[in-house]
């Protein structure tokens, strides 16, 4: 009985095996398919990146003012990404870029020591630890003329393309930057996958650090997560990219006004969110008028696109631009009639990128994030 | 897959700094963890398998639920609790390795005291009488229980080291996955996939896997010494 008991056990486990093998080993499958691609090194890719770099002239001058006036930005740029050449391997090519609703701001936020943290229960916290000191130093230097060159010339070399533009009339810091003591050394920075993910914060934080001795920690989540962060006392400073939840985090008091400026929010950078989407484009996006028109050329062909739905800055933006008829929002009710095109990934920009590769999807990505992508040959 | 075999080679040959420091941050957070909830998991566990008092059932099934608790959650009780604005704020102690240690042990200590209280009350009996027939006291009684329990405590020690090495739920909650800090293998494997590098994140896990496997060898061995 017993050893027959035990036959059983070691028949069902060596199914199992077989069985968790047989699904783990398709699943890796994506991956080895690109193998030829991402054996190469990014050399060939950087190749026909090159074409932008003529382009970048234009596009760093036309957005130098990123009002509501800035139409012919929009008319002229969606032209050009046809002229690119497609890198092999990736399908997902861009479909509609610079138009005024895809602006991407990216904006510095110091949180308020005495700001009315409650923990999880609603009670009131008083004496969180918040180093303001820090988070005006690192404020300071991101808005000095040190760290705004650095900032935009980010992926000049790499890309040929700035990845970051600065924003027109952005806070400017021309004090001294107090260097950093022992109680003020940490900076906790929380922050949006695309500045992390881009390379941008590796780029420029080792020079703060290795210049006024600080430390920097970052944490980077989406926007949401980023906020909520600091609204648990985790964070000294954020640097988020959704206007109305940071809206949001300053009426509730959680941000403070630095000496010297004369906002809690001090938006510096920018880029442009772009619509992307296989090479053929079904739905007909490169020929609508506006953005919108084309999420509603979208929704009407109900083709597949893939929403970050992690309440990221991407994500709040992608919903903006939904047709109002259609009700999608952050909550899950809101698309459950859609869920034949609309794929709510839960997931970060770079994992959505390959998902909407792989499902020949549309997708609205920030155009840092997406340019790595697509120099990295869609493996990133 | 051949791609990812490839770079995990290279990425060990090339020295890579930041990979050493991942590899150094893993190995303090999982040898610590492990080692500490064996330290509490075995004498409770002991307890419970040779006790006889009211309630040691109840006590069993909580240790056993426990066993199940999802590690995101352990995190982010964890993460509330070391909040800026949570009880333990004065600590200090979100975002460093020592926290993801305590989460893992609370994690981990529960599986430690379950599996060895299974082995334990099913040899309880049998040794209680051996040591009746030899005339032990209580004294020689436990020392001679702890000796049948050097097997089942290493194979233990690698269920607990093998639980906290592929963890990423509670720590990446608690860590942060810090560059140069707390990031770990797995929180560096999430990272990674998360931008999109699926073939960087197989090459991270084909490393840990590798790890995990000289770990085993090397418990394994000493196993089989010790208790001969």
């Amino acid at each position: 009985m017993k050893k027959t008991l035990a036959l059983l056990l070691t028949l069902v486990l060596i199914l199992g095996l077989l069985a968790g093998c047989g699904s783990s080993g398709s699943s890796p499958a994506p991956a080895s398919s690109e193998t030829p691609a991402a054996s190469e090194p990014p050399a060939s890719p950087a190749a026909p990146e090159t074409p932008a770099a003529s382009e970048a002239p234009a596009a760093s001058e036309s957005p130098a003012a990123p009002a509501e006036s800035e139409t012919p930005a929009a008319s002229e740029s969606p032209a050009a990404p046809s002229e690119e050449p497609e890198p092999a391997g990736v399908n997902t090519v861009i479909l509609k870029e610079a138009d005024d609703k895809m602006i991407n701001t990216y904006t510095l936020l110091a949180v308020n020591p005495d700001a009315p943290f409650v923990d999880a229960d609603g009670n009131p916290v008083s004496d969180v630890a918040v180093n303001t000191a820090g988070a005006e130093a690192l404020i300071d230097w991101f808005l000095s003329a040190e760290g705004k060159k650095l900032a935009a010339d980010y992926g000049q070399a790499e890309y040929g393309d700035s990845l970051f533009y600065l924003l027109d009339g952005a806070p400017v810091y021309e004090g001294e930057i107090t260097p950093a003591t022992d109680e003020t050394g940490t900076i906790r920075l929380s922050t949006t996958t695309s500045v992390n993910d881009s390379g941008l914060l590796g780029a420029l934080l080792p020079v703060f650090e290795s210049e006024y001795g600080y430390k920097v920690e970052i944490q980077s989540a989406g926007t949401g997560k980023a906020i909520a962060a600091a609204k648990y006392g985790n964070a000294d400073l954020i640097l988020v990219h959704s206007k109305s939840q940071e809206e949001t985090f300053v009426a509730d008091g959680f941000a403070t006004v630095l000496p010297g400026f004369e906002s809690e929010r001090l938006s510096f950078l920018y880029n442009y969110f772009v619509l992307c989407g296989p090479a053929d484009d079904p739905a007909g996006v490169k020929d609508c008028a506006s953005v919108l028109d084309a999420f509603a050329a979208i929704a009407d062909g109900k083709y597949p696109f893939i929403s970050r739905g992690d309440g990221s800055g991407t994500h709040t933006k992608e919903l903006s631009l939904w047709p109002e008829a259609l009700g999608i929002t952050a909550e899950a009710d809101s698309f459950a009639d859609y869920t034949d095109w609309y794929v709510s990934a839960n997931a970060g920009m770079g994992s959505c990128l390959v998902m909407a590769e792989q499902m020949g999807a549309y997708i609205l990505t920030d155009k840092a994030t997406f340019l790595t992508f697509q120099a990295n040959n869609g493996v990133m | 897959m051949q791609t990812a075999l490839q770079k995990a080679i290279e990425l060990i040959l090339s020295g890579d700094r930041e990979l050493a420091n991942i590899l150094l941050v893993t190995a303090r957070t999982c040898v610590s963890s492990s080692l500490i909830s064996l330290l509490i998991g075995v004498p409770i566990g002991i307890w419970l398998g040779t006790g006889r008092f009211r309630g040691r059932q109840a006590l069993v099934v909580i240790f056993r639920t426990l066993m199940g608790m999802p590690p995101v959650v352990c995190g982010l009780l964890m993460y509330m609790l070391f909040s800026g604005v949570g009880p333990f704020r004065r600590f200090k102690l979100l975002f460093t390795v020592t926290i993801m240690i305590i989460a893992q042990v609370v994690l981990i200590t529960p599986l430690v005291i379950a599996n060895l209280e299974t082995y334990v009350s099913s040899v309880a009996d049998t040794v209680r009488e051996t040591a009746r027939g030899l005339g032990f006291g209580r004294w020689k009684t436990l020392l001679l229980l702890s000796n049948e329990c050097i097997y089942p405590i290493f194979s233990t020690y690698l269920l607990a080291f093998a639980r906290s090495i592929a963890e990423v739920g509670a720590v990446s909650m608690v860590g942060g996955a810090i560059a140069w800090k707390t990031n770990v293998m797995t929180t560096a494997i999430m990272l990674y996939t998360n931008r999109g590098d699926f073939t960087l994140g197989i090459a991270l896990g084909i490393i840990l896997i590798a790890i995990s496997l000289l770990v085993n060898i090397a418990v394994t061995v000493m196993q089989r010494r010790l208790s001969r």
